[in-house]
């Protein structure tokens, strides 16, 4: 399997202080990555270096061979980049099936799109989804009223609808009850090899629940790699996360 | 109408009377933008009745000087004291409803400016009034060579600087400042430090339009009173607040820069065309730095 | 929990009844015989009810809290004007007499397009599309949003009325530019005071609904929606969200464009006023009382509070006052406790009708 995105010497500081220190990280095609680290390790920073959201100051941001940095956001999620972030984005005066149908996106020409009204959209691929993220019987509903974790659900299934290269997932069970959780780490499960995942996660029972590969990020660095086990015992990663008492227990 | 008779050439010292006109009208932008920018900034609250404080505080004065004779400086704390009363009831009974919606916020403010403009020229009819400036000397203008400038643009210079420095004094040497500031930065946190925000926001909104009231004062005595004399105001007071970026030193800069650009193109073409450039030359400035000339951070997770 | 958000208020065919019988109704206006004086009054409130759609467009689907649709509306005024007016004119006696009292000698460049009725009313179509597009490039590319909109929308709507009223050689000033002969198009003349013109108005009107519904309804309309409740999110399914902004933004001006064309047949006149502040933010006033997501209702609210106006003004000069107050008043308790108008307290009212086969009670997924 090949690379799908890599990130070199990746940097953003403001005057003097960095959030993101020269951060190299490389995720293969199909990869499920999970990204962990303590608050202000510059984990949502980095997303937002790679989605565009954020202008970088140094370093690239390479997907499939070609660096994007620089692009604007909505180029980079053609290029096939999909994102949901932490606080779920959902539009809420929408109904669930209007926000899918929103995200579909096969055409973002204005004009094109005032000559659409939804038959065309890709119905087997429509229905996936739904059955996936478990909303098929609120597809009428106005989003606004769906759950929190229904909110999370729903965002998910709207970045899937655009069948994404890479996925980047911002702490998708923050604020879920533990039921939610476990219904998430089902979700994941399911995309996993199909898509390529970055997951950022406080929340370690759903990172072992999920995860391969661990990168733990501390002040803007890369400070570890490695499967779970590994990550678990290493000291430096113990020592950055409450002393010695280790990552396992603090989620 | 000719290309010459639209085009001022340049002259040495007409010109320099302009730059220094420039800074007084600045300063009256800025006066009239300042109680804007307090609320803008602490609140996050567009508030559109901003110009028709400005009216009040007029008229106030005007009553004061007819009804009861009291001299015109003595009028300006009066101003402050009976606009931000009307202030502080429009937060209590309205705006306090709305904190959830900015963008209605600016539409029911507006509703209060209608209200107010209506109500005015109802009881005081539609012909403009006039306000007497005592001392009468602020009346005259200063000349000294090619100067030529009004003494009471100059007062109000002054009379604004005092007021952005008294402004600046209150939210950074004060105890209340220390509270407004933190309802400003996180509004939750305050209250669980025991600040209560809903008071501060009361008590801001009432200061700024005190402030609008004491401009108000002084604008009467620099032009006529009348019911719709706000909106010749509101507009560069905005324009003020968002070139700034909603804050007191970004309006304090932008106010100068715009009032001198504004007095300089008046200079070379006439009012209403320098208004009309400048207006445009904002939007695109806007166009490349859409957050104001000093930009604050702000997050999204 | 009011999970149930479907209710008689969402039933499409129901909606088109609702716009069918609005429009039957406005329609049967002429056949009960009203007064041309009358009738003309009417064919305003046409004009009135467009410039509600357009707000409601705009603002209440688009999220662009605009308070410059004056801009496109007075633009095309005072082109619709200024074609009117030559249409006067003859090659021997050039120049209107309003030039003539400002001392002009010759004819102003700007206004000899306006010889050519056709070119005069491509003009009055273009020049307001081509500023609300480069104004609107100018604003959503930089990613201003909300207050900053209206604000900056409401300076240059400012500039402009400055500008009408200083440049009096061009546009005759304070008193405006009032053409002597009706609007005159492929040998037709259009009377003011006929029904051919309510004809005309009401078309238009009608016309300007149905593409705009039709709009709406279209994924175009649900994308632009979208960009309303969250931007950014919309930015991060891959639309470039200032293009359709800027699309939205211009559609409405198109439609405020209309409205200035057809105004100035309807009254023969055409004044800074067009520009004017207030007259900008009635027509968010319109469309908020009727409500923001209503086409129906804004159109509806837009003839009902402008009928109100012109009845008060006629019984005493204190109600044409005291109206502007009323208004104030009642646009302050709009947004503070029916923020979705009229049409939303009718929606909420309809949720009480119990219709049909009902959907999953809420809740019940997220126990799955």
């Amino acid at each position: 399997m090949g690379v799908l995105l890599e990130l070199k010497d990746l940097t953003k500081a403001y005057d003097t202080y960095a959030v993101v220190d020269r951060l190299n990280l490389t995720i293969n095609e199909g990869e499920l990555r999970c990204l962990i680290g303590p608050n202000g390790a510059g984990k949502t920073t980095t997303m937002d270096l790679i989605t565009g959201r954020q202008k970088l100051t140094g370093g690239k941001v390479i997907f499939d061979g070609r660096e994007i940095n620089g692009l604007k956001e909505n180029k980079i999620v053609r290029r096939g980049i999909g994102r949901k972030f932490q606080v779920p984005a959902v539009f809420k005066d929408l109904s669930v099936r209007e926000n899918l149908e929103v995200a579909f996106n096969r055409n973002p020409d204005p004009f094109a799109n005032m000559l659409m009204f939804f038959r065309r959209t890709d119905k087997q691929r429509f229905d996936e989804i739904v059955e996936l993220i478990g909303l098929g019987e609120r597809l009428g509903e106005k989003a606004g009223f769906l759950s929190h974790g229904e909110t999370q659900w729903l965002e998910i299934g709207m970045v899937l609808t655009q069948n994404p290269r890479l996925l980047l997932m911002d702490e998708p069970t923050a604020g879920m009850t533990e039921q939610e959780t476990l219904k998430t780490s089902e979700i994941f499960k399911r995309l996993k090899g199909a898509h390529t995942l970055v997951v950022v996660e406080h929340d370690m029972t759903f990172v072992r629940q999920i995860a391969e590969t661990i990168s733990v990020l501390h002040l803007g660095k890369l400070l570890a790699e490695g499967p779970m086990h590994q990550i678990e015992n290493d000291p430096k990663v113990r020592e950055v996360y409450l002393g010695a008492e280790g990552i396992s227990d603090a989620a | 109408m000719s290309v010459h008779d639209f085009w001022t050439p340049f002259s040495a010292g007409p010109f320099f009377n302009a730059l220094l006109l420039g800074f007084t009208l600045g300063a009256i932008w800025l006066l009239a933008a300042l109680g804007l920018t307090i609320i803008y900034g602490t609140m996050g609250v567009i508030n559109m009745a901003h110009g028709e404080f400005i009216m009040v505080g007029a008229y106030f004065t005007f009553l004061m000087q007819t009804e009861a004779g009291i001299p015109w400086l003595a009028c300006l704390p009066l101003a402050f004291i009976g606009v931000a009363i009307i202030g502080w009831i429009v937060e209590r009974f309205l705006i306090r409803y709305l904190y959830a919606r900015p963008l209605d916020t600016l539409l029911a403010t507006w509703g209060v400016s209608l209200v107010l403009i209506q109500g005015v020229r109802l009881i005081f009819g539609g012909e403009p009034q006039y306000v007497a400036v005592q001392p009468h000397e602020l009346t005259q203008s200063a000349e000294l060579g090619f100067i030529h400038i009004p003494w009471l643009r100059i007062f109000i210079l002054g009379a604004t600087l005092a007021l952005a420095a008294g402004t600046w004094a209150i939210l950074y040497k004060t105890i209340y400042g220390i509270r407004v500031r933190a309802v400003m930065q996180n509004k939750e946190m305050a209250a669980a430090f025991g600040i209560n925000a809903q008071q501060v926001y009361g008590m801001t909104f009432a200061y700024g339009a005190g402030l609008a009231g004491i401009a108000g004062a002084m604008f009467g005595g620099l032009k006529t009173v009348f019911p719709d004399m706000g909106l010749g105001y509101i507009v560069e007071a905005f324009l003020v607040v968002v070139t700034g970026g909603g804050h007191l030193f970004g309006s304090i800069y932008s106010g100068a820069i715009l009032g001198e650009l504004n007095s300089v193109f008046s200079y070379f073409t006439n009012s209403t065309f320098a208004r009309f450039v400048l207006f445009v030359l904002i939007v695109v400035f806007l166009r490349f730095y859409p957050q104001g000339l000093f930009p604050e951070a702000k997050a999204r997770r | 929990m009011t999970g149930q958000t479907q209710n008689l208020y969402h039933n499409k065919a129901g909606q088109w009844l609702c716009y069918i019988a609005l429009f039957v109704v406005l329609a049967l206006v002429p056949v009960f015989g009203a007064e041309p004086f009358q009738l003309n009054v009417y064919s305003r409130y046409a004009v009135y009810a467009m410039l509600a759609v357009s707000v409601s467009m705009v603002w209440g689907f688009g999220g662009i809290l605009s308070l410059g649709q004056g801009i496109p509306y007075g633009l095309a005024a005072y082109c619709m004007g200024a074609t009117m007016q030559m249409q006067y004119q003859t090659p021997d006696d050039p120049i209107p007499s309003f030039m003539l009292t400002n001392e002009l000698t010759e004819l102003p460049a700007v206004w000899e397009p306006f010889w050519s009725t056709s070119i005069g009313l491509i003009l009055a179509l273009g020049v307001p599309t081509l500023i609300m597009t480069i104004f609107g490039i100018l604003m959503f590319q930089a990613r201003l949003a909300g207050a900053f909109v209206a604000i900056m929308t409401l300076a240059i709507l400012n500039a402009f009325y400055s500008m009408a009223q200083d440049l009096q050689p061009f546009t005759a000033g304070f008193n405006g530019i009032s053409p002597p002969n009706p609007f005159t198009a492929f040998g037709v003349t259009i009377d003011p005071y006929s029904e051919m013109l309510y004809w005309i108005n009401l078309g238009l009107l009608a016309l300007v609904t149905l593409v705009s519904k039709y709009v709406l309804q279209s994924k175009f309309g649900t994308i632009v929606q979208a960009t309303r409740d969250d931007a950014e999110r919309v930015r991060f399914l891959g639309y470039s969200v200032s293009y359709f902004q800027v699309v939205v933004f211009v559609f409405a001006g198109l439609i405020a464009t209309l409205a200035g064309i057809v105004w100035v047949m309807t009254v023969q006149y055409v004044s800074p006023t067009a520009f004017e502040t207030p007259f900008s933010i009635y027509m968010v006033i319109w469309a908020a009382v009727g409500g923001r997501h209503s086409l129906f209702g804004a159109i509806v609210a837009a003839i009902v509070l402008n009928y109100l106006q012109t009845e008060l003004a006629d019984i005493s000069e204190i109600w044409q006052k005291a109206w502007l107050l009323l208004l104030g008043g009642i646009f302050i308790a709009v947004v503070l406790l029916l923020p979705r108008g009229l049409a939303g307290l009718f929606e909420y009212l309809l949720g009480f009708i119990k219709i049909g086969r009902r959907q999953a009670a809420p809740g019940r997924i997220a126990a799955n």
